[in-house]
């Protein structure tokens, strides 16, 4: 315990807030340093091994029809370059929205329920600046939760599942070398981070809202499942366009040739949608709310 | 306790507006619940303002909306000189602990900070010697690379206060500082205070602890029920209320009778006399005593214990 610091002055800056991209390095690494995340990122690399162990040890589908059904997952076997996008299509049923929802929530409403989101408006990080900061640590969950499933999904895929040759015998029975092959699991693994960041959009705009994280979770998880029912409701046929969950088949057509992109480009164009409004939201209620 | 008033910052610390905060007119209502009700509030620059009040009497409300953290109802808010959109470029120059601390669990008191430092507009490149130096500063350097979820009530106030402390402040504010600290807390809180004062900084200060805001505050402000009672300099205020001298002396009788000569009136009191206020100043009275061959021993103003005027002023007012 001395008396006042002994440092030396150094150069103030004279700015009123902090640079943009410190901000958003401090933001990223504490979100990568939260067990939480560290625990999904984990339970999602399980989910690619798993499946790839499963059809190795079975030689086909389990038969449970979950995900993207049965015609997908029996393709993965002897195929192994189509595991990571059939454990794409059956994570984004649910654990990837929980893992970039959970981002989310922890973003906004998990700092105000801790005091923290204070700190940051007294600093002070500007109020949209702070949208910004959130975001950049969403997005890099989502995008990291996505690298994960595709990569070990590529890795298991390969080794544990195998393959013609490194090859993917697409599911109009044409072969696609190597390279092609991976080029679709990254068209598929893009794909699947701009449904994500719809969800992220929306979570985030409830995250701006409430104090409470668990608020978040159950509208973005909720949401998803009224979505599913809506969708499985023929009378409302015409609520399928609005509905964000509507396209996320789409991930299927990767495996088609010629490669059919009417139906990724529509669901990628809806994401945006939800992303646009979900911003606007989030940094409208940010704008206005207490500290 | 070295070298304080030396270092750089007491220069480029002194603001070059007299007053550090001011509010008029403000006004709070949650619903039906008036939290703030018209108050008018200067904070001089370079005082150390007590702001007193019984739980509930909206400390925290001014506090929050002064910050830009809540926004007031009626009334405007000036800040360091920036007032309405434009206060939160006050801030960077502001340090405060406010509704106690916040921070992550999952970090330890160090990288809280280091995050906090991150945001922190004043500072650059290196961002660990101020942690270091601010952790050290509250007496937090052992227990630094703990992780929050293990800190003691106590010392999660002290890193709120070292957060308060990274970056050099022209005001601090303080809310509530000494929950949950033990005597020695405490008292390092006060060295705290007294070293921001000394380096020329502004620091407002909200306690229900008398005795806290009599030992270390200039200035005093009495909020009951969203009403400002009082604001003005402590020491003014209890001479106010009490006033009057009480001289120590053996020769209280030919005092007694110098003084009812001279016009002043005055009593026997416990080792002298006491002279309530009257038509003269204390250096006449002392003259007066002196010249009268009375022996001297030690003159002192007769002052109220801050205790007796917050009674009585939330007295009055219930």
């Amino acid at each position: 315990m001395t008396a006042l610091e002994t440092r030396t002055p150094t150069r103030t800056p004279t700015r009123t807030t902090a640079p943009l991209g410190r901000l958003a390095a401090a933001e990223v690494r504490w979100v990568l340093r939260r067990p939480r995340t560290l625990v999904l990122l984990g339970l999602l690399a399980l989910v690619a091994v798993a499946l790839g162990i499963g059809i190795a040890l079975t030689g086909g589908p389990g038969g449970d029809g979950d995900g993207d059904g049965p015609g997908l997952v029996a393709q993965v076997a002897g195929n192994g370059l189509v595991l990571p996008i059939a454990a794409l299509g059956l994570a984004l049923t649910l654990l990837l929205p929980l893992t970039v929802a959970t981002a989310s929530a922890d973003a906004i409403a998990g700092e105000a329920a801790h005091g923290t989101l204070r700190g940051l408006l007294l600093a002070p990080v500007g109020r949209a600046r702070l949208v910004v900061m959130k975001a950049a640590g969403v997005v890099t969950v989502a995008v990291l939760a996505v690298l994960v499933v595709a990569v070990v999904g590529v890795l298991t895929g390969l080794v544990v599942v195998g393959g013609p040759g490194g090859t993917m015998v697409t599911l109009s029975g044409t072969t696609l070398g190597l390279g092609e092959a991976l080029g679709r699991v990254a068209l598929v693994a893009g794909w699947t981070v701009v449904q994500l960041l719809a969800v992220a959009a929306v979570a985030l705009a409830v995250s701006a809202f409430t104090e409470h994280p668990l608020v978040v979770l159950a509208a973005v998880l909720g949401g998803l499942i009224v979505f599913g029912v809506l969708a499985a409701i023929p009378s409302l046929e015409w609520l399928q366009p609005l509905l964000l969950t509507s396209g996320w088949g789409a991930g299927t057509d990767a495996l088609r040739d010629p490669l059919p992109l009417g139906d990724l480009a529509s669901s990628s164009l809806r994401a945006l949608v939800y992303v646009v409004l979900g911003s606007v939201v989030t940094v409208v209620r940010m704008r206005r709310r207490d500290g | 306790m070295t070298a304080a008033p030396t270092t750089p910052r007491a220069t480029t610390a002194s603001p070059p507006d007299a007053v550090a905060a001011r509010v008029r007119g403000l006004r709070k209502t949650f619903g039906s619940t008036v939290a703030i009700d018209d108050v008018d509030l200067d904070v001089p620059a370079g005082a150390v303002l007590g702001m007193l009040g019984p739980n509930g009497s909206g400390k925290t409300t001014l506090i929050r909306m002064l910050l830009g953290l809540t926004r007031p109802t009626a009334g405007t808010v000036e800040l360091l000189g920036h007032a309405g959109d434009d206060l939160p470029a006050a801030l960077p120059d502001v340090g405060a602990l406010v509704e106690g601390p916040g921070f992550h669990p999952f970090l330890s008191g160090r990288d809280n900070l280091l995050r906090a430092a991150a945001a922190e507009p004043r500072l650059d490149g290196d961002l660990r010697a101020p942690v270091d130096a601010a952790l050290e500063r509250v007496g937090l350097t052992d227990a630094a690379r703990r992780r929050y979820r293990g800190y003691s009530l106590g010392m999660k106030q002290r890193l709120g206060l070292a957060a308060a402390l990274l970056v050099p402040r022209r005001l601090v504010v303080l809310d509530e500082p000494t929950n949950g600290l033990d005597p020695a807390g405490t008292r390092d809180v006060r060295r705290v205070v007294a070293e921001l004062r000394d380096a020329g900084a502004t620091v407002l200060l909200s306690s229900h602890l008398l005795a806290e805001v009599e030992a270390v505050c200039s200035h005093v402000a009495v909020l009951q029920t969203g009403t400002l009672l009082v604001a003005g300099e402590l020491a003014a205020l209890l001479d106010a209320d009490a006033g009057g001298l009480v001289v120590s002396t053996p020769d209280a009788y030919d005092a007694i009778l110098a003084l009812r000569a001279a016009g002043a009136p005055s009593y026997r009191a416990e080792g002298g006399v006491a002279v309530p206020p009257g038509p003269l100043e204390a250096p006449e009275i002392v003259a007066t005593l002196v010249g009268a061959g009375v022996a001297v021993w030690e003159v002192h103003r007769r002052r109220a214990h801050l205790e007796e005027l917050f009674a009585r002023l939330t007295e009055e007012d219930a």
